[in-house]
């Protein structure tokens, strides 16, 4: 009997440590890229950390919002689309008044997510396909909107940019993101109707509200987002916001984020994700490569942790 | 040659830390039925997915008349002469009836690599018809057909090809009487060829009935194989929990009063295409039970109730007067409901035991009451409190519930609800696929909650549970109440069966 049992606390001693490995594995990336690119740039990445860490503010803020999607068991690649829109809104309104800007910005994107929502969860059609639909329309009309010239914000936008403002911001936003999700039941709903949908439902959890809200929640976030891309660079263009969606999902899954949602889904995984995603591509900038070779190697590093990541167990084809 | 068909040698298997089977050996002959006995957990399915190639084998060898055999797959296994039909659903949907027959034999149909689907077709009919199953057609797809008639389809897919052993895994809880009648007659006839059945089942009367032989696992451990001529029910029993079974399985009173308060009441339920018109009270203290074929709509009740039916109508009521439309409305209002499919409905199968137990009762975990904040220690001291009230087998609350077996699962889904101190609770096939340990502790919990003034709805398709537990049960035929009795110790299964058919 005793034999048995060190065997088992041996077992479970080693699937504790396998757990470890995962839960650590993004947090031991985060610091060998960043020693990593401090040595082969000789330090430059450090001593321009404010400018490395320029673009972490708007993809933190609207990645905490995807991961909200995707614990729940969703995608959403509409992000860059709502960022662009709601920035377009940001920069008309802030001509009249800043908070009204933020408001506003924050109201589209909530109003593209309920789209967004109304489409997943009304007419249950799955989350990826609505949101690419989505995705291009909400281009094309930043496109039309700014057919003639990028929309000019206030110059008052410009001039609240600064680090510690923007920093400031995001702490604020993760934070109520992080108490929200580990210190109210919203984080165990999220992760029970991405575990199981239908038993999450036979729980008490509803799910069809849950989900809508979840997606005006989301839009709402990068609406905000957008107001933080307003202030850096004070116009929107038509590309406003492009490929955001993509930087997002890579950002989440170097994070450790299990990409079918689900109990496995732990709220560093968006701020560590982030941070390590902007790390990596600034530094790989500085080190010189092209956009091409960037993708490439982004590719690469994608592949690689969605292969560490995945959830096999509860393997199921995302919605 | 002998008579021996399988020598089990030394087989062992592990699963992560628990040691799902330590060292088992016996053997099986030929022409008989084979039956493996055992609690949940006992390593019975662990041994046969091994013989039919669906886990991969450890240590120990399976020698099938005289040869070594190390089975890859199901396919491999087939091709050594054994097959397998499962507890739960075995066929794949989106193919034929045909395609499903011959999956992974379809070589002897394909020329130049074409498939030649006419011939499949006919072949399948062929074997339909020799084997009785008349309103199955091959060139269909397998979701045309219910639950029982995808179970025939199995057993024309495990057998024709006349395989030396057939393995039979708790098919016949999933079975109506009629099902189970035609499985018993393909059984027979196996026999009869001289092959061999390994039979699995948690009903010891059918055991008793149905097998020659009986093979008892414990905990992964080899116990002993005796004649089911020379064992009486009372043997079985001791010899799977290892102690003798004291006290009562079921409810032991008769002629009590049943209260008259009624605490819901249902009345006009309809959904459409499943049950018509279903009206009845449920009063305090009272167990009611709902019997019938399982297509006769008793199961879609006990969801109507819970609000989890789609397009209901007609009104489900509290004594208080507040209606129950939806799911999260009748958990609030005390109402309770583990469905029939387990697994899907009842319990988060990819998330831990704490979350799963916590789930319904989060509201009252906070920090203080008003604010939205949830406390984590309260949560799972509450979540270890009725694991263990439960006794359930885990490594700990953090213990993901698909590591459990199908048994300690049920206790987890009732750990929720007794944590969330429901008064109405529905209870749908609560013993479906458990062994008999577990079952007395379900039945005892269901005495003594209705003891605290808790009122039960039970459906089962097991007529003799519902006899031995409930004050009152209801009768479903195609959709609408047929009948309906109170409990008695003069009640046996013919009343009721006569009432459902």
């Amino acid at each position: 009997m005793t034999e048995v049992s060190v065997n088992m606390d041996a077992e479970r001693a080693k699937a504790h440590k396998v757990r470890m490995i995962r839960a650590l594995l993004p947090i031991a990336g985060l610091i060998f890229v960043f020693v990593l690119f401090n040595i082969l740039t000789g330090g430059r990445m450090i001593s321009h950390m404010h400018l490395a860490m320029s673009q972490v503010y708007v993809t933190m803020i609207a990645a905490m919002g995807v991961f909200f999607i995707m614990t729940m068991g969703g995608l959403d690649f509409s992000q860059g689309s709502i960022l662009g829109l709601s920035a377009i809104v940001v920069c008309y309104l802030s001509h009249y008044s800043i908070p009204l800007a933020i408001v506003g910005g924050m109201a589209v994107g909530a109003a593209v997510g309920a789209v967004n929502g109304y489409f997943y969860v009304r007419r249950k059609i799955k989350s990826f396909i609505v949101t690419i639909c989505t995705m291009f329309l909400f281009r094309g009309l930043i496109k039309f909107l700014t057919t003639e010239a990028p929309v000019a914000g206030s110059p008052y936008l410009v001039l609240m940019d600064s680090t510690e403002f923007k920093v400031m911001c995001t702490l604020i936003v993760v934070g109520l993101g992080y108490i929200a999700f580990v210190h109210t039941k919203f984080g165990i709903c999220l992760k029970s109707i991405g575990a199981g949908e239908k038993a999450a439902m036979f729980s008490g959890i509803r799910t069809d509200r849950m989900k809508f809200l979840v997606y005006v929640l989301s839009g709402a976030i990068t609406g905000f987002a957008a107001f933080i891309s307003a202030i850096k660079v004070g116009s929107v263009t038509s590309s406003g916001g492009n490929q955001l969606e993509t930087q997002i999902l890579i950002a989440l899954v170097l994070g450790g984020m299990p990409i079918s949602g689900g109990a496995m889904a732990r709220f560093g995984n968006c701020v560590v994700g982030s941070l390590l995603y902007v790390i990596l591509s600034s530094g790989l900038t500085m080190m010189g490569f092209s956009t091409q070779l960037m993708q490439l190697i982004q590719g690469v590093i994608f592949l690689l942790f969605v292969f560490i990541f995945a959830d096999r167990k509860a393997i199921q084809v995302i919605k | 040659m002998s008579d021996i068909r399988l020598e089990v040698k030394n087989i062992s298997k592990n699963f992560g830390i628990t040691r799902a089977l330590k060292n088992v050996s016996f053997t099986i002959n030929k022409g008989e039925v084979h039956a493996l006995i055992g609690e949940n957990g006992s390593g019975k399915s662990t041994l046969t997915n091994m013989l039919t190639g669906i886990y991969p084998m450890e240590t120990g060898t399976f020698v099938l008349d005289g040869q070594e055999i190390h089975p890859k797959n199901q396919v491999d296994a087939n091709n050594l002469g054994i097959s397998i039909i499962v507890q739960e659903l075995g066929t794949l949907s989106g193919l034929t009836v045909a395609e499903n027959i011959f999956l992974g034999h379809e070589d002897r149909f394909i020329k130049c690599g074409i498939r030649n689907t006419q011939k499949m077709n006919a072949e399948a009919n062929r074997l339909l018809e020799k084997y009785g199953f008349n309103n199955i057609k091959a060139n269909k797809m397998v979701d045309e057909y219910n639950f029982e008639d995808r179970k025939l389809i199995e057993i024309v897919k495990a057998t024709y090809f006349h395989p030396k052993i057939v393995v039979i895994d708790e098919t016949t809880t999933a079975l109506s009487q009629e099902g189970r009648e035609e499985l018993y007659k393909h059984m027979k006839r196996i026999r009869d060829e001289g092959n061999t059945i390994i039979f699995i089942s948690h009903d010891l009367p059918e055991i008793l009935s149905k097998s020659d032989t009986i093979t008892v696992l414990r905990d992964g451990d080899y116990i002993t194989t005796v004649k089911s001529a020379d064992v009486k029910e009372e043997d079985l029993k001791k010899l799977m929990v290892g102690r003798e079974v004291t006290g009562d399985y079921y409810r032991a009173d008769y002629g009590e009063e049943i209260s008259k308060e009624v605490v819901l009441s249902v009345r006009n339920v309809t959904v459409p295409g499943i049950i018509h018109d279903v009206s009845f009270d449920l009063h305090k203290g009272e167990i009611l039970g709902f019997g019938g074929l399982s297509e006769s709509g008793m199961h879609e009740v006990g969801k109507a109730i819970f609000g989890a039916s789609y397009d209901r109508e007609g009104s489900v009521v509290l004594a208080n007067g507040t209606p129950i439309n939806d799911i999260t409305t009748a958990i609030n209002n005390s109402i309770a409901y583990t469905s029939k499919d387990r697994d899907n409905e009842s319990i988060v199968i990819n998330e831990s035991i704490r979350d799963n137990i916590a789930l319904p009762s989060l509201d009252k975990l906070r920090r203080s009451p008003g604010l939205p904040f949830i406390s984590w220690s309260k949560i799972k001291a509450f979540a270890l409190k009725y694991a263990l009230e439960m006794s359930v087998k885990m490594q700990g609350t953090e213990q993901f519930v698909s590591e459990l077996s199908g048994g300690n699962k049920q206790k987890v889904v009732l750990a929720r609800w007794i944590g969330k101190d429901s008064d109405i609770i529905v209870l749908d096939s609560p013993t479906r696929g458990i062994d008999i340990g577990v079952k007395q502790d379900i039945y005892q919990l269901m005495n003594k909650m209705r003891k605290e003034g808790k009122s039960i709805i039970m459906i089962s398709e097991e007529l003799m549970e519902l006899i031995g537990m409930c004050d009152r049960i209801i009768i479903m035929k195609d959709g609408t109440v047929s009948g309906e009795t109170m409990r008695s110790p003069d009640l046996n299964e013919h009343s009721l069966i006569e009432m459902m058919v």
